[in-house]
């Protein structure tokens, strides 16, 4: 008999992309209902429309239902089908939006991804196409996904008008790797790329200076790059960002970015960018705390083994992002403080057994 | 004091908070104090936590959009300016000292 068909069922417009990863993942349908409803504009938003599209054209036989009032989705996932896709990003969301979602899909896919995204490659919002290069794709590593992984920034865009465009290559795997992660080690070195458009190219030394004037006391291995983006390639409006990222004798890696603002120095968006990146390295643990849901999701879908990593206090998406594993795949972790003896430290450590996630999508061609 | 200041620090069971409990994820990290004591109790505060949130939201218009970078908190990251504290984390890093 075939097996009763278990319906995700979740409310609100929050945690939209790890729902529906978790369903085109598990294979589960997702309803989700109650978006927005008391909202003078009630329902979907331009890009979550948009990422439905994207998610439609990168899977094939994907069917999303959306109500007339667009306050509620059904999606039924189809296999992840990946390939060479297009997508025109909204200018309401950065490029970042859309790809988090695709790195947690694109390793089971049927064939490697070349995904093209254009839009605004940085924000204050989601990662930046700098943060997903340098941070993200690391952090896939650790469970064996590195042979093609790349991320290019062709063109940079700059909010409002964006312009910018990003090629993501992603190979693909069977399974991914059991994950024993526990010793944060010591940070050795301190790596950032400053970059400005169409605004004068002095904002980006000025920036790896005051990133300096913090940082230096700490660790002589620091190098901050000046990504230099010129014509064509720096997008349609003007912008700088930093972005730092710390990186420990074990491979952990912390990151932290700051994106301009009006009427704010670039010496104080570094200074900015700065201090978020000691916060994030005293905040602990072996992954950084933006990607927490990612390593998450990865140790779920690992090889059925008993998978570990030490992290520091989740964040609410984390929390809820535990939560709706457990939904749709029956997988809830183990969760104690790494240091029994310290009183002071925070750090947690996750352990789950993986589920044994096979790319069938693969087996299939 | 020093007692008090124990408890207080008493580590979340967070296992309970996020697969056994109802408080939403900002609940848990804001308080979500395991305390012993009945749990009845706790549900009261948690009725009275939901109706003044979605009063608030309903009132406000500002919506809390889906995004992964937090905020950033100025007052956080003011507290960097203190040399203390920048200096607390140097065992963090290869050239510090471990047993400082």
């Amino acid at each position: 008999m075939a097996q009763p068909i278990t319906v995700l069922n979740f409310s609100g417009h929050q945690f939209l992309r790890h729902r529906l990863v978790l369903s085109i993942l598990s294979g589960k349908p997702v309803k989700i209902d109650k978006i927005r409803p008391d909202d003078k504009n009630p329902g979907l938003r331009d890009y979550e429309v948009s990422l439905l599209r994207l998610l439609e054209r990168v899977t094939n036989g994907t069917v999303i239902e959306i109500s007339v009032t667009g306050t509620a989705i059904l999606l039924k996932p189809g296999v992840i089908a990946g390939g060479s896709v297009m997508h025109e990003c909204p200018l309401s969301r950065s490029t970042g939006y859309f790809l988090e979602p695709i790195v947690m899909l694109a390793p089971f896919a049927k064939k490697p991804f070349n995904l093209t995204l254009r839009g605004i490659t940085s924000d204050d919002r989601d990662l930046s196409a700098d943060l997903i290069r340098t941070v993200t794709l690391p952090h896939l590593q650790l469970f064996g996904i590195s042979e093609g992984l790349e991320l290019r920034i062709k063109k940079r865009g700059s909010a409002p008008l964006g312009g910018g465009e990003v090629q993501f290559l992603c190979p693909i795997v069977k399974q991914v790797k059991t994950l024993n992660f526990v010793d944060p080690g010591k940070i050795k070195r301190i790596r950032g790329i400053a970059h400005a458009v169409r605004v004068s190219p002095q904002f980006s030394n000025r920036m790896i200076e005051a990133a300096r004037s913090v940082l230096n006391r700490y660790i002589p291995d620091i190098y901050l790059y000046s990504d230099v983006y010129k014509g064509e390639d720096s997008g349609k409006s003007p912008g700088y960002a930093l972005s730092l990222l710390a990186e420990s004798t074990t491979g952990a890696i912390h990151s932290a970015e700051t994106v301009s603002q009006p009427g704010v120095t670039p010496e104080d968006i570094a200074l900015q960018a700065s201090r978020a990146l000691l916060s994030e390295i005293r905040r602990g643990g072996c992954v950084d705390h933006q990607h927490q849901v990612l390593v998450l999701l990865m140790m779920v879908l690992g090889s059925e083994d008993v998978g570990r990593c030490r992290m520091g206090e989740p964040t609410p998406r984390t929390i809820q992002f535990l939560r709706d594993a457990k939904q749709a795949f029956g997988t809830s972790f183990k969760i104690i403080p790494a240091d029994q003896a310290d009183p002071e430290s925070s750090e947690l450590l996750f352990s789950c057994y993986g589920t044994g996630y096979i790319n069938t999508n693969r087996s299939l061609a | 004091a020093h007692a008090a200041l124990g408890s207080k620090r008493r580590k979340k069971n967070w296992m309970k908070l996020i697969y056994s409990s109802d408080l939403t994820p900002e609940q848990i990290l804001r308080d979500g104090s395991t305390s012993p004591s009945g749990d009845n109790k706790m549900d009261e505060d948690e009725d009275d936590f939901f109706t003044i949130k979605s009063r608030g939201t309903a009132a406000a218009g500002d919506e809390e959009l889906d995004m992964t970078k937090e905020k950033v908190d100025p007052k956080e990251l003011k507290q960097w300016e203190d040399e203390e504290l920048l200096d607390s984390i140097r065992g963090l890093f290869i050239t510090g000292d471990s047993n400082a």
